[in-house]
């Protein structure tokens, strides 16, 4: 336990939270990703089928979190395995948010090197975002819950609008037709759509925050259906005005997409380069708390004082970030991290449930 | 050595009793009257204002005498109410050398036409009170001194507010005497409930400092935190509530004013019916209200004495004009040296054209005239009204045009600051418009250095400073995070009276609904 009295956050604070969380720099390739799979426009039936997994499992954690009220999973899976396999369990999690961490903030610093800042070294760019995200996350979860409620409006809004505003080159026959090869390419992509989900694992680390904890269960649904209609909006569109044959080529092709268009007498003609800007703040979300959770879970494990630990992570985050050489590389380590996200959640907290039932009849 | 304390000792017995008693406690007032003026003049007789009237009360000639500084007590009030009535003892008064009734109760029942009157034993509360302007009453025989308020304070007359004039409002505004200025607040909010509790301030100047709180409203806890904040102010001297303002301020590296102060006894008014405390500091017509969150700054008292619609309108232009204050030169920097393809092509050209021949990149160009904009503004301020009035056609017309001519700056730059320094005079609080000032400096170098995304840097950097503040446990950003529905009505918007029918839930008040 760190020393700091713990602080608590609201429902909608948790909802904002997980959402914030699952929307990153996913969002910007889901439409490709997913279309490389399924290779058919019914890519939004994947991403509807992904979200439903995402939030049975979201629902399994939930049920585990709750048994332990007050405690994480740092902590409650010590008590469930015993000593040495909590500290390997908590010692992956941690290694995961660092190593997300550090993608998030090597996959910022591509993008905006790509579309706003040609020709700046990448560490330029990450270092002052690594700062800014330390100065956040010393303040404890309660300030970086209210980070969140600032960033959640704008920038959703802000996608919204952006989004709607490529409806003159949407076409929905570019989405017909519906199911015409049958369920069989659906059921392909679903790894894919099922792993964009995550970060909604966090839940098992919040819930010891939550001022109420019996909601836990509808702040960790509401906070997946939103990302779910993020998803599906932006496929819905990007593959409508693009293509399939187009998404598939395009690295970027939410960015490609809003290149598509441009609006004739506003201030801002390009709303590309201007979505990143916004998303920039989604991505800083997603990265403080990829941080704060590992730096909470450090400070859990060793029982001491969180602030060292912060300090001690950010050199590791940014050594990390360096590690890609280039843009591929950077997508290899997003899938390694991918990979074991669906190997590691979807088989532990189950596990670790399961356990706890035995061990309850038991006693 | 032995004969001086023989010499002693034999003064000693010459010593009356009573006097004996002076020596071993030095404070206590002797009853003697000529000991004790003494004693006074000891402590404060140095002073070329101070006045000692001895005077005979009755026809037994009784010494008493008073005494006064020069100019704090009312002369008049003086003459009349004491020196006559005291001199005018009669005859019939003293039956058989007797006086009937007794001297004390004569004096203060019968005699003394003055609204205050205190007892003290004390040189030291005698003469301290001397001092800050009461008359000082000693009487011969007796061992109390009567300590009458007379008190002339020079005050001047009730204004308008200088710093927070409204179209449309009372024409009120505080003075610098802090009875009058609680008095104006008793006379805006006439209840019962409007609590005014005194404390002393200042280790070397004692001033008074009067906290007031709607009791039934304000949370206890709250009251609590601010008297002990308060209490631990150790300072010689606090020659303006600002003073006060640091010395309790949650964050003192922080570039936002944590409490906001005022001039206008109705925000005074509205702060405390919203569960808030205000502080009253008497010399200065600012008073502090605590706890403050950022959007009260962009408020203004007008919002509500209009009708909604147009106070929700101006209301959300003001926030726009923060943004532009804020960002606007650090966005005409990104755009035009970073990001030229984000903006409409021609727009783009017509800057590009404009800035041909212009030396310097847009950094440069943009704090030659910021700063140049600053300073204007700072010589304009400290000058007299009428100069002030010419500084500013010389400045801002003369030298901004002749600027643009001699191509040391852009004329779309011109606009620009312009526009951004007009902005920031809509900012209806002095204290946020500084910060607001300086932070644009700030925002307008990390731009030069990164373009949007230094723009977006500050930006979140700005947010974590300010969601990690907090105003006496309050956050700072309340009531638009942590949301709370109800208090969203009164944030960006200001929702119709008739639907606004609680007060904000950030503040924990014991009373939540406004009846």
């Amino acid at each position: 336990m760190s020393k700091q009295p713990i602080d608590k956050i609201t429902t909608p604070q948790t909802v904002v939270i997980i959402s914030n969380f699952i929307l990153g720099i996913g969002i910007l390739t889901l439409p490709r990703t997913v279309t490389e799979k399924v290779k058919t426009p019914d890519g939004w039936i994947t991403i509807i089928l992904g979200g439903i997994i995402a939030i049975l499992v979201a629902f399994i954690m939930v049920k585990l979190a709750g048994r332990f009220p007050g405690k994480s999973i740092f902590q409650f899976s010590k008590e469930i395995t015993g000593k040495w396999i909590g500290a390997i369990i908590s010692l992956c999690i941690i290694l995961y948010y660092m190593a997300l961490a550090s993608f998030e903030l090597r996959a910022m610093s591509e993008t905006t090197r790509l579309f706003l800042l040609q020709g700046t070294p990448n560490w330029a760019i990450i270092l002052p975002f690594i700062w800014v995200g330390l100065y956040l996350i010393t303040g404890g979860i309660n300030p970086i819950a209210r980070m969140f409620e600032i960033i959640f409006p704008v920038t959703v809004l802000f996608f919204l609008l952006v989004m709607f505003l490529g409806i003159k080159v949407f076409e929905v026959d570019n989405l017909r037709p519906v199911l015409g090869m049958g369920l069989g390419p659906v059921m392909k992509g679903l790894t894919t759509t099922s792993l964009s989900f995550v970060g909604f694992e966090i839940i098992m680390i919040i819930f010891m925050f939550m001022k109420e904890p019996n909601r836990a269960m509808k702040a960790t649904f509401i906070g997946l259906i939103i990302p779910l209609v993020f998803y599906s909006i932006t496929f819905v569109m990007v593959v409508g005005s693009l293509t399939v044959d187009g998404v598939v080529t395009q690295t970027w092709p939410v960015l490609t997409f809003i290149r598509s268009f441009e609006i004739q007498g506003l201030l801002v003609e390009r709303f590309d380069s201007l979505l990143l800007v916004v998303w920039i703040m989604q991505l800083f979300a997603t990265f403080s708390v990829c941080y704060y959770a590992a730096s909470l879970g450090l400070s859990q494990m060793f029982k001491k004082n969180i602030n060292g630990f912060i300090y001690g992570l950010a050199p590791l985050i940014y050594i990390v970030s360096m590690v890609p050489k280039n843009i591929n590389e950077m997508f290899e380590m997003g899938s390694m991290i991918g990979n074991f996200t669906l190997y590691f959640f979807s088989s532990v907290p189950v596990l670790l449930l399961l356990i706890t039932l035995i061990r309850g009849k038991k006693s | 050595m032995k004969r001086r304390r023989k010499l002693l000792r034999n003064e000693e017995q010459q010593i009356e009793s009573n006097e004996e008693t002076i020596l071993s406690c030095s404070d206590e007032l002797s009853g003697d009257l000529s000991i004790d003026l003494g004693f006074i003049h000891q402590e404060i007789g140095q002073n070329s204002d101070v006045h000692v009237r001895e005077l005979r009360i009755g026809p037994r000639n009784i010494k008493a005498a008073i005494i006064f500084i020069d100019g704090l007590c009312d002369l008049g009030q003086i003459n009349n109410n004491i020196l006559s009535s005291l001199m005018s003892v009669e005859d019939h008064e003293c039956r058989d050398n007797e006086l009937q009734p007794p001297l004390k109760e004569l004096i203060t029942a019968h005699k003394l036409s003055v609204g205050k009157v205190t007892e003290t034993t004390s040189i030291k509360t005698l003469t301290t009170d001397i001092m800050i302007g009461y008359v000082g009453l000693l009487v011969d025989g007796m061992c109390e001194a009567f300590l009458l308020d007379v008190a002339q304070a020079k005050t001047r007359n009730i204004e308008e507010a200088q710093s927070e004039p409204l179209v449309r409002g009372p024409r009120v505004g505080f003075v610098e005497n802090l009875s009058d200025n609680t008095a104006l607040l008793r006379n805006h909010g006439k209840t019962q409930d409007l609590t005014i509790a005194r404390f002393q301030v200042g280790s070397r100047i004692k001033k008074d400092l009067a906290v007031v709180y709607i009791k039934g409203i304000v949370n206890p806890e709250l009251l609590e935190e601010v008297k002990q904040r308060i209490q631990k102010i150790n300072i010689d001297d606090l020659p303006e509530s600002g003073y006060v303002e640091q010395l309790i301020e949650d964050n003192q590296y922080s570039p936002f004013p944590q409490i906001q102060n005022t001039e206008r006894p109705d925000r005074v008014m509205s702060a405390l019916l919203e569960g808030r405390v205000g502080i009253l500091l008497d010399g200065t017509p600012f008073a502090l209200i605590a706890p403050v969150t950022f959007n009260m700054f962009l408020q203004s008292p007008e919002d509500y004495y209009e009708r909604w619609i147009p106070g929700t309108l101006i209301r959300m232009l003001r926030y726009l004009a923060t943004f532009i204050a804020l960002f606007g030169p650090s966005l005409y920097i990104a755009f035009s040296s970073f990001h030229q393809g984000l903006i409409p092509t021609k727009l783009a050209i017509s800057i590009a054209s404009s800035r041909e021949g212009v030396p310097f990149p847009p950094l440069i160009e943009a704090l030659i005239m910021e700063v140049s904009i600053e300073i204007l503004r700072e010589a304009g301020l400290r000058l007299p009204k009428p100069v002030g009035q010419s500084l500013g056609i010389v400045g801002g017309l003369i030298v901004g045009e002749a600027a643009v001519q001699a191509g040391i700056v852009s004329p779309i730059m011109v606009i620009v600051v312009a526009v951004t320094a007009i902005s920031s005079f809509t900012l209806p609080q002095y204290s946020i418009g500084i910060t607001i000032r300086f932070l644009r400096f700030v925002v307008m170098l990390l731009s030069a250095i990164y373009g949007l995304y230094g723009v977006v840097l500050f930006f979140l950097l700005l947010c974590s400073h300010l969601v990690k503040l907090k105003s006496f446990h309050v956050p700072y950003l309340s009531p638009a995070v942590p949301y709370q529905l109800n208090d969203l009505k009164d944030f960006l918007i200001r929702a119709p009276l008739s639907m606004m029918k609680r007060r904000p839930k950030f503040m924990h008040t014991q009373d939540d609904k406004r009846k």
